[in-house]
């Protein structure tokens, strides 16, 4: 009898480890198929369709292991509804705070909650530029990076000039042409000044910067109505920046503007000069 | 001139004046021929812009000693002069190099300045090249996932993969501001896109199982993303 017992006790165990392990892969294929999906939604910018999946395997499945980073992607579609930045803000500070946080994920979630503190800023809320201000000294420095970057843009020109001291480092310190080009830029925006001492500083250009300059006067003019001092670094870029009619111009009347600021790069002392029927006269020097 | 010769004795002395004329010419034009074929007109132009820029001052300004035949050699310049004259005219009213000492003009605005219109500028511009970057890494990274040059796996490890997507989702990040800004709204859907995808490489930090790699490759071909990478980064190249 006993043994009978005994028996039935260890089928019933077996059997209802089997279920569990059943339903646990039942409770897999179900959670794993609505991730997947949610994310094809979100592919496709169907925030709406991608959130409902989302929330429904958060409600259903709030153990699984998916569970966690489905608050990332509710972050995203909240964020990209629109009219709803606390709200994502609020998942993405979520995702960031878990312990199996991806670190790609969460370097995404720190760069979205920078936007949508800027967005909340610049719609009026005040206080939402602490969420920036707090990150210009991440230990991160791809966050504390783009931080400095989106700072510089905000339009009260005293808390953008909050980033000079990031934004130089970068000029300083790193080698990425892209980077250093937007922190050239924004730094030109805020406090030029840094910039120059940024230039002068890295060990790249020596004691001295060298510098682009662009004088325009009107006919009977003396004084330019457009002057620019660059670092020569943005010398190419300034060039791309033309107007397009400027440069169809310049290019009417025989001259390949590239070809020019490759001599002039050369011989560092010359002037390029180019006089307009209209009494008009572009400068292009380096020095 | 034959129907003219039947009119007069007025006429045909006009017809004689003429006559001479156009064989006295003809004399000058063939002179005109053998002098000009004793010039190597490949050099001559890069001749005289080597004597004109040697030029010294005021011995280059002295009037010349009349000489023989100076109006032939007159004659004989005449194509390259023409030339040189044109393109010191035009160049003298449309642009000149001149050497300057750099010390003549910093220190009048040694700072830095650019108004705000250019910095926008700059950005669109920087924007546009990003972009086109962008998405040509974007493409080869795919192109190294889907379509492996020896027909098997992906050349790229798993690890080095995941990094690679890292990296560009870094520079979406910046990319996003500036699409945003400049209405470039065709180039930032397509980024969009491609930006999940990264997100979905930038966790895998083992090698993709068949199955996902199919998955991925089945999205890739149905929302034809290597046909829109093309078709953007045509657009941006050219400026459109």
């Amino acid at each position: 009898m006993r043994k009978t017992v005994l028996i039935a006790c260890l089928v019933l165990v077996l059997g209802l480890g089997q279920a569990a392990a059943v339903r646990a892969g039942v409770q897999a294929a179900a959670d794993e198929s609505l991730f997947r999906e949610a994310k094809l939604l979100v592919f496709d910018k169907d925030w709406r369709a991608a959130l409902a999946k989302i929330d429904e395997l958060i409600d259903r499945f709030p153990t699984s292991p998916l569970a966690g980073q489905a608050l990332f992607y509710k972050g995203e579609c909240l964020s990209g509804l629109g009219g709803r930045e606390r709200d994502a803000l609020r998942a993405y500070r979520s995702y960031i705070r878990l312990d199996d946080a991806k670190p790609s994920l969460v370097e995404e979630s720190e760069g979205s909650i920078v936007d949508l503190a800027f967005d909340l800023y610049e719609g009026g809320d005040d206080s939402a530029l602490r969420e920036i201000e707090s990150r210009l000294d991440h230990a991160n420095k791809v966050i504390r990076y783009y931080a400095a970057y989106k700072l510089s843009l905000v339009s009260d020109k005293k808390q953008a000039a909050k980033a000079a001291p990031v934004l130089s480092r970068i000029v300083e310190t790193e080698k990425d042409p892209e980077l250093l080009d937007r922190a050239r830029i924004a730094l030109l925006r805020v406090s030029p000044e840094s910039l120059k001492s940024a230039e002068e500083r890295q060990p790249r250009s020596g004691s001295r910067a060298r510098m682009l300059r662009i004088r325009i006067r009107e006919g009977g003019s003396k004084e330019p109505g457009f002057s620019l001092n660059i670092p020569f670094a943005l010398a190419d870029l300034a060039l791309g920046a033309m107007d397009e009619d400027d440069k169809a111009a310049i290019r009417k009347k025989g001259y390949d503007i590239a070809k020019i600021m490759s001599e002039l790069a050369k011989s560092k002392e010359s002037i390029l000069r180019i006089a307009g029927n209209d009494g008009s006269i572009i400068e292009i020097w380096i020095d | 001139m034959d129907e003219y010769a039947g009119k007069g004795p007025g006429s045909r002395a006009e017809i004689a004046a003429v006559e001479r004329l156009l064989r006295e010419t003809e004399t000058v034009r063939s002179e005109i021929r053998k002098a000009a074929d004793s010039v190597d007109w490949d050099a001559l132009p890069g001749l005289i812009a080597d004597r004109a820029l040697a030029a010294e001052g005021p011995k280059a300004r002295l009037a010349p000693a009349p000489r023989p035949l100076a109006w032939l050699a007159a004659f004989r310049m005449r194509p390259a002069l023409a030339g040189l004259a044109a393109g010191l005219v035009v160049g003298a009213a449309a642009m000149y190099f001149a050497v300057k000492a750099p010390e003549s003009r910093s220190g009048r605005d040694d700072a830095y300045f650019a108004s705000g219109e250019f910095l926008d500028s700059a950005e669109r511009e920087m924007a546009r090249r990003n972009t086109v970057d962008y998405l040509e890494k974007s493409q080869f990274m795919l192109l190294d996932m889907f379509e492996p040059a020896g027909g098997e796996g992906p050349v790229a490890a798993a690890a080095l993969r995941s990094e690679r997507a890292r990296d560009l989702l870094q520079k979406k990040k910046y990319l996003n501001t500036q699409l945003g800004t400049f209405q470039m709204a065709k180039a930032k859907a397509l980024c969009d896109q491609i930006e999940m995808l990264f997100l979905e490489l930038s966790q895998v930090d083992d090698e993709l199982t068949a199955a996902e790699l199919e998955r991925i490759r089945a999205l890739i071909e149905d929302r034809q993303i290597f046909l829109k990478i093309n078709l953007v980064k045509k657009e941006l190249q050219s400026g459109v």
